[in-house]
């Protein structure tokens, strides 16, 4: 019964598809479903070309107040089948990043370490406060809490996940009721807008994490800057996104994959193409690994050694800046 | 002429931008050894206030996170700081070796040449080099096999050989070794063998003042003098008897 009514829904979705095709006439390119969307949304040309500021959204270009609206939307649609989707899409290997991402940055004031520097200065804090940014579906924020308390035995950092998106909020909501930090005050889910933290203190996080988050942000710069702003000094900004492949002929495979397989996948699972097409645009134009640590130094950042790791091949990379004392 | 202003504004842009290029390059790191320019420190400021204050808790806590954090902590970084050293414990370790192969050339002074007496042989200078450095380790020798762990990790091997060859070169720069031949690179290769092979002997060394250490260098130095002499005879006979051979060759009229 069950199979057949999504057997249903499956041959409705490709039916709607054909329909959309059959509409789209003459328009063709990689971004002309999410472009048809945006003429249902704005009547005409007039209002976008009035203001002067523009940015991408995948390869198109809009209007700056614009772009906030249609990625909250893409996420809004996305947010149920987020993690089905990761996994098909990366063929699972998002879960090894996170994973990786998460040992690297240790969370969780080490007992051993602590007593010495928390006797001596009487008000120290007993573990870390973490802020996950754009952490809406809570993926980052559980490894961070089990890391701290299973390597660390730390049972006193904290973690406030901060997303833009109510949905994605309501979906890691949803999964924190199952996990062990449910009612306990370590885990906490803040809707805000990463450019302009304003319920967050100056100098009051230790680390600052955003896991496949900063791709989406309008402006980038100003989001860093408020990272630089809400970190302690000595504190850690830390993100996992997803970069440029080093090697042309791995590059050409990925390509494919992402531009051909992606939008299909999401088609097929979440019924949902376009949003899917605006994921794979917005990586594409997304910096490189060496622009995007230039931009951590303008924000006032020290970075580590050359200042990203590479993960499998570049399809991903960790930058780090740490706020100098 | 309106469109001329920015052009000549554009070039005047680039002109300064070229002229400004030698002096930034004056501080980039040489891959050579000047006198005129000293190098730029190694580390940069943060780093090294994390990892000096770090080596000071490794010989309680070993080549660890725990003496980094510390570390850090001292330094008044927080815990989470120590993510500014991308290879974590290696970081630290190399500190170590960098900072002591740095201050080899103030520990151990030579008479001037010229001075009163004749001055030691170079092969003196390299004994009393290789034993400052290994005498470097003694406040962290009972936690040197550690860092021997991390050095040999497969991701690290390439870092930790580099370093090891930067020592041995430093070791015959400091001895007033001048070859240009390719003894260059038989010389540091030979010290390579002999100070590895005797920095793990000295990990077991239970001997006061570490003299067990001393004998064993000594006879690895004298070893890699009989076995660079005996190269030496091999290749001069080698040359010798193909000279022969192809003269030979030549009165029996092969023309070669």
């Amino acid at each position: 019964m069950n199979g057949q009514a999504s057997r249903i829904l499956l041959r409705r979705q490709f039916l709607e598809g054909g329909r959309t095709r059959v509409s789209r006439g003459s328009e063709r390119g990689f971004s002309c479903s999410v472009r048809r969307y945006a003429q249902q949304q704005q009547p005409g040309p007039g209002p976008e070309r009035k203001s002067t500021q523009t940015t991408h959204f995948g390869f198109e270009t809009v209007a700056e107040g614009v772009k906030e609206q249609r990625v909250g939307a893409v996420f809004s649609s996305v947010a149920a089948s987020y993690d089905t989707m990761n996994d098909l899409m990366s063929l699972g290997i998002h879960r090894l990043w996170k994973d990786h991402f998460v040992r690297n940055l240790n969370p969780g004031r080490n007992p051993l370490t602590a007593p010495p520097s928390s006797t001596s200065t009487p008000p120290a804090p007993q573990g870390w406060n973490i802020l996950d940014i754009a952490g809406g579906t809570g993926d980052i924020a559980f490894r961070l809490l089990d890391h701290a308390s299973t390597i660390n035995h730390d049972a006193h950092t904290t973690v406030t996940v901060a997303d833009i998106n109510p949905d994605m909020l309501a979906e890691g909501r949803k999964r924190a009721l199952s996990s062990p930090y449910a009612r306990t005050s370590r885990l906490s889910f803040v809707e805000a807008n990463a450019e302009s933290l304003t319920t967050i203190p100056s100098s009051s996080i230790d680390l600052y994490t955003v896991a496949f988050g900063i791709r989406n942000f309008t402006h980038k710069d100003a989001a860093l800057r408020e990272a630089y702003r809400v970190l302690k000094p000595g504190g850690v900004f830390a993100c996992l996104e997803f970069s440029k492949v080093n090697s042309p002929l791995f590059d050409a495979v990925y390509k494919r994959w992402s531009f051909a397989a992606i939008p299909l996948i999401g088609q097929l699972v979440a019924g949902d193409r376009d949003s899917y097409q605006y994921l794979v645009e917005s990586i594409e134009r997304f910096p490189s690994q060496t622009e995007f640590r230039d931009m951590i130094k303008v924000a006032g950042f020290l970075v580590p050694g050359k200042g990203w790791e590479d993960l499998t091949g570049g399809i991903a990379a960790i930058h780090k800046g740490v706020k100098p004392m | 002429m309106a469109s001329r202003a920015p052009t000549s504004v554009s070039v005047l842009g680039i002109l300064r931008a070229t002229s400004c290029r030698p002096a930034a390059a004056l501080k980039l790191q040489r891959f050579y050894h000047s006198y005129e320019y000293t190098q730029p420190p190694p580390f940069q400021p943060a780093e090294s206030a994390i990892l000096s204050a770090s080596i000071s808790h490794v010989p309680s806590y070993g080549f660890t996170l725990n003496a980094l954090t510390l570390g850090a902590c001292d330094a008044g970084y927080l815990d989470v700081s120590t993510n500014l050293l991308p290879r974590g414990v290696f970081d630290l370790v190399n500190y170590h070796l960098v900072m002591q192969r740095l201050a080899l050339k103030d520990t151990v002074q030579f008479p001037t040449e010229g001075g009163q007496g004749r001055s030691s042989s170079i092969g003196a200078k390299i004994r009393a080099l290789t034993l400052a450095r290994l005498h470097a380790n003694r406040p962290v020798i009972h936690r040197w096999q550690e860092a021997l762990a991390i050095m040999a990790q497969p991701s690290y091997v390439p870092a930790s050989l580099d370093e090891l060859a930067q020592l041995a070169d430093e070791i015959w720069f400091l001895a007033g070794d001048k070859s240009v031949d390719s003894s260059w690179y038989t010389k540091r290769a030979s010290l390579s063998a002999v100070y590895s092979a005797t920095e793990v002997f000295m990990t077991q060394d239970t001997s006061k003042d570490f003299v067990e250490t001393e004998k064993f260098l000594d006879a690895r130095l004298e070893d890699a003098i009989k076995v660079g002499g005996f190269l030496g005879a091999v290749s001069g006979w080698v040359d010798y008897t193909g000279h022969s051979a192809l003269n030979v060759l030549r009165n029996k009229g092969v023309r070669i």
